[in-house]
This record gives C-alpha cells, structure tokens and sequence, in this order.
C-alpha cells in the first residue's frame, strides 16, 4: 500500500503541477457556463430596427384591429417602463386585399420582398377563421418567412389575432362584458415540492415551488460534472500508461512495484486529482449559488453520492483504460480503443433526458442500475426532486462495487501481461485470453 | 552463501524456447558477467529473476527462498531498455525512486550519488535536459540509491562513452567491494573479462558456460596464436594445422588445430616473411563468444 501512494503521490503532482490543469479548472465552467452567460448578456440586445410586415386578410375583419393592435403596441410596449428606452423594435403593418385570381402571384411577390429585406415577413389570414367549416385549409393563419419557427414577431400576432378572433365569437354568444372578463382567465398548475416535517423539531415545512432548475439543470450540472471529472482523469490513463510503457519506464518501475501496484497507484493518483477539481467546483458551484440567491437549489445530500460514485467510476474506468494502456504500441492504437472505450461513458448521456422526465419508469430504474452506467444515471436520479426507493441507490453502490473489483482483476491480469510486450496488437480476442489465463 | 539460485528454469513464449532448464548459482558479494548474442536469454532469465516474467517451470531462490510475485526491497534493477520520468527535476526523480525501494538516508545517499556521477549542479533541473551519457549515468543512481546488496545490471554501458562507461566500472567495483551481489550482461566482452569473477554465457536459451573467467579459458587450453609480421595475412594463408585465422589488420590472431604444434608454425611463418611479435595464449573471451555464436563475418576460415 506504501508503494502505491508514493505512485499516487507523484502522479498527483504531476498532473496537478501542470499548467494545463490549471487552465482546465479555470476554463471548463467557462466552457460549460458561457452559452449562458453569453445568452445573458445578449438577450437585451434585439435588433430595434423597425419591421415591416404585410397582412392579407381573407377574413375581412381583422386587419383594422390588427392595424390598431399594432399602433398601440408601438406606443406601449417597445419601450422599458423604467429606463423609458426603446427596447423592441417598431412594427410596420402592410395590409394587401386578396385578389384571389392571383394569390400565388401575390405570394411569389411578397416572399421576393421578404428576400430583399423589404420586409420582414407577411402573414395570410384565411376566410373561416371564427367558424373553421370542412375545409381546414380556409381556417388557417399562415406566417411566411425567413425564419419563421424561431421569430418574435410571429409570437406577437398570435395574441391580437386571437384575442380578435375569441373577442367576435363572444359577441355572438351576446354575453355581458362583465360576464366575460374571468372566461379566459387560464390558471396554471403550481409545480411544489412536497411538505416535509423536521423530524427535530417537529416542525412542518412548506412546500417550495419547484423550479426548471431544479428538474432538468441541477441533475445535468452535477451528472455533467462527473463526466468531466472521469474524461479528466481515468480516460487520460490509457494514453499515459501507453507512454511509459513505450519510453521504457514501466519496466524501471517494474524493478521495485508489482503491475498492480504500478497500475492502482496510477488510478489512486486520479482519484486524487478528480477529487480536487470536483472539490474546486462544488465549493465554487456552491458559492456562486449561494451569492445569486439560488442556494436552495443545492441538493447536499445528493453530494456524498456524487464522491463515492465518481470514486468507484475512477477505478472502474480508470482499470480498464490502464488495461487497454499497456497493450497498445503506439498512438495509433491508443486511439483506435479511446472511443469504444468511452461509451459505456457516453450512452448514459443520451438517455438523460427520459431519465429525468420518469426517474422512477422501469427503463430509468433498471438503467441506472446496469453497474457501467449507475454512477452517473442513480446519480442523476438522486439529484431530481423525485424520492427513489432508497434500496436503488444502495444496490447501485454495491453493483458498482462488485463492478470495480471485477475490473480491477481483469484490467489487472490484462496490464500484468501487456506492460512488458511489445509489437503485439491489442485484440480483443487477445485482452479475453489475458484476463482467463492471466 | 548463493545469493540467487536457479534451479532448472524454462520460459516460453507463443511455443519458443526462450530459457531452457537453466541451473545458475551466484555467490554473495561476486560480480557475475552475462553474455550471450541478442535474442539468447540473457534479459528473460534476468526479469525471471527479478519477479517481473514467472518461469513456466522450475524454481528461483532469492536470498535462500522463493519470493513469488513479491519485489525485495534490496534489489537494484536497471533493465536494458530504460526510460525516466522527463518532466521531473533529477532530485526530486532520485528522491521518489529511493523512496519506492524503501532507501534510508536518502538526502545524503542522493548528494553522495550527485557528486559521484558528476551530476551536482543537475540537481534541480529537469531530466529531459540532460545528455544521453547523464541520464544513463543518473538511471543507475535510481538503481542503487538505496543500497542494494544484489545489483542486476543488463547492459549498463550500451551507449556510454568510454570516459562515463569507467565511472559507471568503478562505482560498480566499489558497491561490490562494500558488499553488493553484482550480475550485469554486456556485449563488451572486455569489459567483461576484466570485471567479472564468474561468467554466464547462453546462447539460444541454453547455458553453454559458466564459471570463473580462468576455469572457461582452462577448457580452450593455449590454442591461440597472436601474431605481428611484415606480410599480414598474406604470410598466413595455407599453413597445415591453422584453423582459423582472425585478421585485426595490424594483428593476427590464429587459432591452431587440436593436436597442432605451435613451433612449427612459427617456423614456417618465419621462413616466409619477418615476425615482429608471436604470442601463444589463451583464447580471450570475445575468441570464445564468436567460436559459440560464430558470427563468420568477423573471421575467415582457414580451407
């Protein structure tokens, strides 16, 4: 054990001595965070130049309310309450009378306009629009142009168009004004937490509001971090220990430390290295949370899972990627097995999604307990606002246990062999037979 | 005492013999010379030693008993293929390796070995600065910085120049003179002769010598002829009861059949050219390791 932490020991300084490792630290949430950041500091600045858009209504009644909608919108809304500065831009209505003979006409015009920047984009308003008949193609509202799935203008006449449309079908039903001013208020459904009751005191806790944050991004941030932390130090291993077995340092090595102590020490040194960045960013994370008032958010008792299953992940990864590591010959075969090495680290990252939609649906369940991929799926279950059966966690840890130490002897038995052997290609038929016979 | 015993140890790889019943004793406090050509045995047979390739048969002791698996605090290791850690100051290197190998006193030994080596003013700079001659020279620091009393050397002059390849000698005679067990395999058969106490020859995996460096020339006898004349080879050629001749250009050396005597030779040379210098002696040890390996570009049979 003494040799493997003076393994660890050097390995740890190496790597953390390094200036590559300090700018990692620095860079990767700034990699991580700067599409947010960047969307932060960008989403104020819209383009306030003013927007033309030409409406052509088949219905006949709506382009005066339209017409209004948008004078009053120019009046009122494109400016900040506070600053009093303009911070949308100005819209230009068009409106063009149907000549039915010649609507394709018509639409080939405009769209021409539209490419020519004369305007931004122009809206078709079918004839049926407050009683849609057989034909839906007369009931349709169609908003034409360059980019019309991702456009704020689009999203503005949605509400006047169809506040015109349930206003005049209102006035059919001859109710009230009064009657009708709670018809359409739409009451969203609170997403709450549960009421918990401190079990020291007695006391009830309130439900808190549960927010997307604490769905989707915490479970991501802190299952993304884990992956980090592994591509940071255990995937390294492979190319590292492929080094020293080609610079002939193994075989220095072998003089005084067993293969496996020579291969625990390399992932002992990794554990130590993923658990200070891990640390820096937790503390971090946790800080910064704390400073823009979203301390709540932290799941703390998720955190001992995240140690001790990115702890087991380091020894379950880093064995096999030493293994494959010392039965390469050269860079070719390094990169040859690094991407069929890493997908049992990859494929969890695609199921994120349904994981977290139904932490506890069979397929999250049976999953996250599959020993490859329960580090980072229990984990990202653990970090969901949703209660798993407290057993999950506790079999996930004892599959992954029983995971590492397979690999460790395998991966083991593998370096043992391949450490001093050299022009020999790393097959898989090969690595088997190592493993068997050792 | 044995120091190491070897007692009939085979090792194959994909079906090859590599090392075959090999029976080898080596005696506490000698320095035991390993050659043999490329490919002969010699590094298997060392890292059988050392633990790092089991044997497929037979059995190894180490300082009386067999240490399966285990890797013993006292022995030093510098294998023939040998790199280091480049990124790391050379003291902070010596400082690790001493500390691997459970070395006691490793400030003084480290500044002791420095200044030894000549490598002081190194100390503190990082190990891919220095030459190829200091990093070998540092690489055997590694190897006994924590004062092994069994030393295993493969090849430890390869690449040295000859200034760096006697301090290396001499640093190597000391540790023994202080009590160390030293095996190393060279292909400088000088070198050999004159350091070794018992020499270790095999040759496609098996022991074709072994024994102190008189008892291994005993068994050739006084069969060799040095010879300086004015004619050079020329003088040489057709003489019954020459076996081989060795041209070093300046120099002759002849090999004289069983049974052959060398007088009448001599005689016979004299009567064709003027002799300067005729010496009957015993094979050195490079004549008895090319008459094993018969490397024939080196040598002209004599018809």
């Amino acid at each position: 054990m003494r040799k493997i932490f003076i393994l660890a020991r050097r390995e740890y300084r190496t790597a953390v001595r390094t200036k590559s490792f300090i700018i990692g630290l620095l860079l990767a949430p700034v990699f991580m965070g700067g599409s947010l950041i960047a969307f932060a500091l960008l989403k104020d600045k819209v383009d306030l130049t003013e927007k033309h858009i030409a409406v052509i209504d088949h219905s006949g009644i709506m382009a005066d309310y339209l017409l209004q909608a948008v004078e009053e919108r120019n009046k009122t809304e494109i400016f900040d309450p506070e600053k009093k500065e303009q911070v949308k831009p100005v819209y230009q209505l068009e409106i063009i009378h149907p000549d039915t003979a010649e609507m394709q006409q018509l639409r080939i015009d405009l769209s021409e306009r539209v490419r020519n920047k004369q305007l931004h984009a122009f809206i078709e308003i079918g004839p049926e629009i407050i009683h849609p008949g057989d034909n839906p193609e007369k009931s349709r509202i169609k908003y034409y142009s360059e980019n019309s799935a991702m456009d704020a203008v689009r999203d503005w006449f949605s509400w006047p168009i169809n506040n015109r449309i349930r206003q005049l079908r209102v006035e059919e039903l001859d109710l009230k004004e009064e009657a009708m001013k709670d018809l359409f208020n739409w009451i969203n459904l609170d997403g709450l937490g549960l009421i918990t009751v401190d079990r020291k005191t007695g006391d009830v806790q309130d439900a808190r509001q549960i927010s997307i944050g604490e769905t989707i991004i915490v479970p991501y941030i802190i299952v993304f971090l884990m992956f980090m932390m592994v591509m940071m130090s255990a995937i390294p291993l492979l190319t590292a220990v492929m080094e020293e077995k080609m610079n002939r340092i193994a075989e220095v090595l072998l003089g005084s430390v067993t293969p496996f102590q020579f291969m625990m020490g390399k992932i002992l040194g990794s554990i130590a290295v993923s658990l200070t960045a891990s640390a820096v960013y937790v503390i971090g994370g946790i800080i910064t949370a704390r400073y823009l008032n979203v301390g709540n958010m932290i799941p703390y008792d998720v955190l001992p899972w995240f140690f001790t299953y990115l702890i087991l992940n380091i020894i379950m990864v880093g064995s096999g990627m030493a293994a494959l590591g010392s039965a390469c010959n050269d860079n070719k075969d390094a990169s040859a097995l690094q991407f069929p090495a890493m997908i049992p680290m990859i494929l969890p990252l695609f199921v994120m999604m349904p994981v977290i939609q139904e932490p506890l649906s069979s397929f999250s369940t049976g999953l996250s307990l599959f020993p490859p991929f329960t580090p980072m799926l229990m984990l990202l279950r653990l970090a969901t606002p949703v209660t798993i059966p407290v057993w999950q966690p506790l079999a996930g840890l004892a599959g992954v246990i029983i995971f590492s130490v397979l690999s460790v002897w395998a991966g083991g038995r593998i370096f043992r062999t391949c450490i001093l052997m050299q022009g020999q290609k790393p097959k898989f038929v090969n690595l088997v037979r190592y493993v068997v016979r050792g | 005492m044995n120091i190491i015993e070897l007692h009939g140890i085979t090792k194959r790889f994909n079906g090859l013999v590599a090392v075959n019943d090999l029976f080898l004793n080596v005696p506490q406090g000698s320095i035991y010379g390993f050659i043999g050509p490329n490919g002969s045995g010699k590094t298997t047979t060392i890292r059988m030693i050392m633990n790092i390739l089991y044997p497929d048969s037979g059995q190894i002791l180490l300082f009386g008993s067999e240490h399966s698996g285990a890797r013993l605090e006292n022995v030093g290791y510098l294998p023939e293929e040998r790199g280091l850690y480049k990124k790391m100051k050379v003291r902070e290197l010596l400082r690790f390796h001493g500390e691997l190998k459970n070395g006691k006193n490793l400030g003084h030994e480290i500044d002791f070995w420095l200044k030894k080596m000549e490598l002081s003013e190194w100390a503190e700079r990082k190990v891919e600065t220095l030459s190829k001659g200091m990093s070998q020279k540092l690489q055997f620091i590694t190897t006994i910085i924590d004062q092994p009393s069994l030393i295993i050397l493969d090849e430890p002059f390869t690449g040295l120049d000859p200034v760096n390849a006697e301090v290396i000698r001499m640093a190597v005679l000391e540790l023994q003179k202080n009590g160390a067990t030293v095996i190393f395999s060279t292909h400088d058969m000088n070198m050999a002769e004159n350091m070794c106490d018992y020499i270790f020859m095999i040759y496609k995996g098996n022991k074709v010598l072994d024994g102190t460096l008189a008892s291994i020339k005993d068994i050739y006898g006084a069969d060799t002829l040095r010879i300086q004349c004015e004619k050079g080879m020329d003088a040489l050629q057709g003489i019954p009861g020459i076996e081989v001749i060795n041209n070093f250009g300046q120099m002759q050396e002849i090999r004289i059949e069983a049974g052959a005597d060398s007088q009448k030779i001599l005689a016979k040379i004299m009567s064709r050219t003027k002799v300067s210098r005729f010496e009957v002696t015993r094979p050195s040890l490079n004549d008895i390791f090319i008459r094993i390996a018969r490397p024939v570009k080196t040598q002209e049979e004599h018809a």
